[in-house]
């Protein structure tokens, strides 16, 4: 990421919007300079850290636009690998050694009675059995300026550089973020996995067919301005453009600025260096979904099976069964999550969401192998079945039929929107062990609206 | 369902507390929970219990701690630990630079023995009161900022890395130790003081902020750390404690080439300034301006390079440096501490006179080594570029030498007239060389100590 000094000279504010000066990445001047650095660093491996700031001191000239080519430096080289040289002994012990000697001069001090330098040296390096230009290297060599570059990092192209130096421009913004909102309406799969990982705190709802999802801190209330979680923020922020469609305002405080919001959707050029995760988590999962196809799925099929489409809000969490099915007329909706094997402190937090959802129309696939006993699964509002090696599909719809019949009742023609309208009734409050404060299913509707 | 209460993030959380039931005053409903900030604690206790709301929120430990520091604390140490303990082991101290503000917060933590964090303005002293510690009661401390983020019952860390310290391990001390507490209402630095549920809090500072400073708006002093419990004045220490040092003015002249480059630089830079009457338009903020042009305007971008170019010559010039080293000649059995602003300067004075460096590129371990050879006169004498600032302990320094001309030089010269301290009632003397007719000059001028009582400055002796 950027360092502050070279985002902030490029947020400019008007009113209460702010914006940040991106690059053009057809632009033949800056593909120019893009491809000019990537050239230097090329050219730079296996000289010097120290090397290769003067090299860009040099490149930089009297140029005012100065702060784009040490970003652009700074998206390289932060992609790049400097290494410590390697010494014959380690550079802090011969320091010790040395600096006992000090101050030497070019002449041997009789005052003082003290050596001259080239005496103290030569006479170290006998000792140590090294030459005395081998002393002079290892000296300092720990410093990072002394570093060598041996990893010039991915192969860029121009354009490439570009845009993701105005990536790492829109993530600056965001380190002066003090909360931030964003809403998105597909493929938003990640996102979820992607808040966790950043330990953001989040409160989402539905919006939309989407989610409007709110991002802070827990002490934001108390500091109204703080930009505590900016980091997190902006470490976050690639992680949203792997949305299809999204949407995002921070309120941002920049130094020396007025306070103002920063607003970013997918309409911009801007591109994700993070990973999509694969359609599936296990070969379990693969294997279920592969199964059902082949025996319940196509033309004939009365559900259609989707993966991950749909996202149960837990206040503070949110909760994303592996499976829908999806009856094709009467559009009855069965969740399935399917528990395999995980570790015990998973499957503990796993059984707590799904209780905390409170969701009538899930049906829990669980290995009889897994430490979960029946009890631990006694009050969980959906259906449990048990399993050996894998899911019995036979077993699995004679289940999802006894739920549809017991959750939507005899077939009748209405329409289904989301879980969200789901009839379960409210029930009392269930305490989950990943977050040990009461938290409620779906309650939010009254804020959606 | 039992009530209890929680920590989280730097808030307190109630866990099981209906939205109908009614929770002490701080407590809000914030997105269907019950949360305050972490500084309510203490003074929450009893209510809590009130509502037999469990507490659920220390995590900090009782420390079977051993004061391996014998020195017997000072009259006025003593009573000042005594005020802190009557006040219910909250509020500040205040006391001058040099007075023992470190020895009292020993005390502090061996009379408590809880987990305790210090949280200190620098890393150069959060490096500092790591090496105290470990030596005050020879065990592990634990380090926390950019670098290195080790957490133990006895942890240092600095104002700008506490917050995330304290969202993170916040319960974990008991104790929290503020020094410089001067610093808290700055926006950003209160936050950990804000987070944290330590009952137990001792502020430290030789200079504590005007009533009008002590609130930013947010939060004030006495609501984070509690009242000022003790004060000392200067008067009333000088010649207890404080050394009485002076200082040199050593002038050198740049050589015919620095000269000839110098003006040039000079020119093109003061030429831009002037014309532009940046000081007149924009005040003691100029440069900041200066330097925010320099992205736009190309002539301001030459004038700031020119700048550069000069700051970077005088801080390395030769006569500075053959001064330095006739001066090392004529000290040679003294401590010496030597200041300049510029790492390539300080790498090159290490390795022409083989003598130890501290940067910011120096760890905790090898900082505390350098400086306890240094006041083991196994080195006599350090390189630093680090503004040893704000009371950081030197008490061997002799002689401190000061390649001047940039504004840390400047900080250092005042930071460290009053760090100097009296040993075996030597004077200290604190050099500073500067370049004649340079920028150095003016600077110079603006920086003559003011420090009336306890310095007297001796211009004359070195010309």
């Amino acid at each position: 990421m950027l360092t502050a000094d070279l985002v902030r000279p490029r947020v400019r504010s008007r009113g209460s919007e702010l914006s940040v000066q991106m690059l053009d990445t057809h632009d033949s001047f800056w593909l120019q300079t893009a491809q000019d650095l990537i050239a230097l660093l090329q050219q730079h491996q296996g000289q010097s850290l120290a090397a290769w700031h003067d090299l860009l001191e040099a490149y930089e000239g009297d140029r005012v636009d100065y702060l784009v080519v040490r970003g652009l430096a700074k998206v390289l080289s932060d992609a790049a690998t400097f290494t410590p040289l390697t010494t014959p002994l380690i550079p802090s012990q011969l320091r010790e050694r040395l600096f006992a000697y000090g101050p030497v001069f070019a002449a041997p001090q009789h005052l003082f009675e003290r050596q001259a330098r080239y005496e103290v040296i030569q006479q170290e390096a006998t000792e140590l059995s090294l030459l005395p230009e081998q002393l002079e290297t290892t000296l300092f060599a720990d410093r990072p300026a002394t570093y060598t570059l041996t990893d010039v990092g991915p192969a860029w192209t121009p354009e490439g550089l570009l845009a993701r130096y105005n990536l790492e421009l829109a993530r600056g913004v965001l380190y002066w973020a003090s909360q931030v909102q964003i809403e998105v309406h597909s493929n938003y799969k990640d996102l979820w996995k992607y808040l966790k990982f950043f330990k953001l705190m989040f409160w989402a709802r539905t919006h939309n067919d989407g989610y409007l999802i709110d991002l802070d801190g827990p002490i934001s209330p108390f500091v109204s301005a703080t930009t505590r979680y900016g980091r997190q923020f902006a470490a976050f922020l690639p992680a949203l453009m792997l949305c299809d469609q999204w949407r995002m305002a921070a309120t941002v405080h920049p130094p020396q600025l007025q306070p103002g919001v920063y607003r970013l959707d997918h309409s911009l050029p801007l591109v994700s260096h993070f990973k999509r995760s694969g359609p599936f988590d296990s070969r379990l999962e693969a294997n279920f979904a592969q199964e059902f196809e082949e025996k319940f799925g196509g033309e004939r099929g009365q559900w259609l099976l989707s993966r991950e489409d749909e996202v149960l809000l837990l206040g503070e969490t949110v909760m994303i069964p592996d499976f829908a099915l999806t009856h094709k007329r009467s559009g009855h909706r069965i969740l399935i999550e399917l528990v395999g094997f995980w570790h015990p402190d998973y499957l503990r937090r796993k059984v707590e969401k799904v209780r905390a959802a409170q969701c009538q129309h899930l049906l829990l696939l669980v290995y009889e192998g897994v430490n979960l006993s029946a009890d631990a699964l006694q009050d969980v509002p959906g259906e449990v079945l048990y399993f050996k090696h894998k899911p019995v599909l036979q077993d699995v719809m004679a289940a999802v039929k006894a739920i549809d019949a017991r959750v939507y009742g005899p077939p009748v023609k209405k329409s289904r929107k989301r879980n969200a309208d789901d009839p379960a009734p409210k029930k009392s409050r269930k305490r989950s062990v990943d977050d040990p404060a009461p938290k409620k299913s779906r309650s939010k509707k009254k804020q959606e609206n | 369902m039992s009530k209890s209460v929680y920590f989280q993030g730097g808030t307190l959380v109630l866990r099981d507390v209906g939205e109908e039931e009614q929770p002490p005053a701080p407590f809000r409903l914030i997105r269907e929970r019950w949360r305050c900030e972490g500084y309510h604690y203490g003074p929450l206790l009893p209510e809590l219990r009130e509502q037999s709301i469990r507490d659920t929120v220390p995590r900090w430990q009782t420390l079977d701690l051993k004061l391996q520091e014998k020195r017997e604390p000072h009259d006025y140490q003593v009573a000042a630990l005594a005020a802190w303990d009557q006040a219910d082991r909250r509020g500040s101290i205040v006391l001058p630079t040099g007075a023992g503000k470190t020895f009292i917060a020993l005390q502090a933590i061996h009379h408590t023995k809880r987990s305790t964090v210090v949280i200190a303005p620098t890393i150069d002293l959060l490096h500092q009161w790591y090496a105290r510690l470990v030596n005050a009661f020879a065990t592990e401390v634990g380090v926390y900022y950019g670098g290195e983020k080790k957490v133990l019952p006895l942890t240092v860390t600095t104002y700008h890395s506490a917050g995330d310290l304290m969202a993170d391990y916040g319960n974990t001390f008991k104790l929290i130790i503020f020094d410089e507490v001067h610093h808290l209402p700055a926006p950003s630095w209160g936050e950990a003081a804000l987070m944290a549920p330590a009952p137990m809090r001792l502020g430290l500072t030789a200079t504590y902020p005007e009533p009008h400073e002590q609130t930013n708006g947010r939060w004030s002093l006495d609501d984070l750390i509690g009242p000022i419990v003790y004060t000392k004045r200067i008067e009333d220490l000088v010649g207890q404690q404080l050394a009485h040092y002076r200082t040199q003015r050593l002038r050198v002249d740049l050589t015919p080439t620095e000269r000839t480059q110098y003006d040039a630089d000079h020119a093109i830079y003061i030429d831009f300034v002037r014309s532009q009457r940046l000081p007149q338009r924009y005040g003691p903020g100029w440069l900041m301006e200066l330097m925010r042009l320099s992205a736009l305007d190309p002539q301001a971008r030459r004038a700031m390079l020119a700048r550069q170019r000069l700051v970077r010559m005088l801080g390395g010039c030769e006569g500075k440096l053959a001064a330095l080293e006739g001066l090392l000649h004529e000290y040679g059995d003294q401590q010496i501490l030597i200041f300049t602003e510029q790492n390539a300067v300080v790498y090159d004075i290490a390795r022409r006179y083989l003598v130890p460096a501290i940067t910011h590129e120096t760890h905790a371990a090898e900082r505390k080594q350098i400086l306890e050879g240094f006041q083991a006169r196994r080195y006599r004498a350090i390189v630093t570029s680090r503004v040893l600032n704000e009371g950081v302990d030197v008490p061997e320094a002799k002689v401190a030498i000061v390649l001047g001309g940039t504004a840390g030089a400047r900080e250092y010269v005042q930071r460290l007239g009053r760090v100097l301290r009296k040993v075996e009632n030597k004077q200290a003397v604190l050099i500073e060389i500067i370049a004649r007719k340079t920028l150095d000059e003016g600077k110079a001028q603006r920086r003559r100590p003011q420090e009336s009582k306890t310095t007297s400055t001796d211009d004359g002796g070195k010309e």
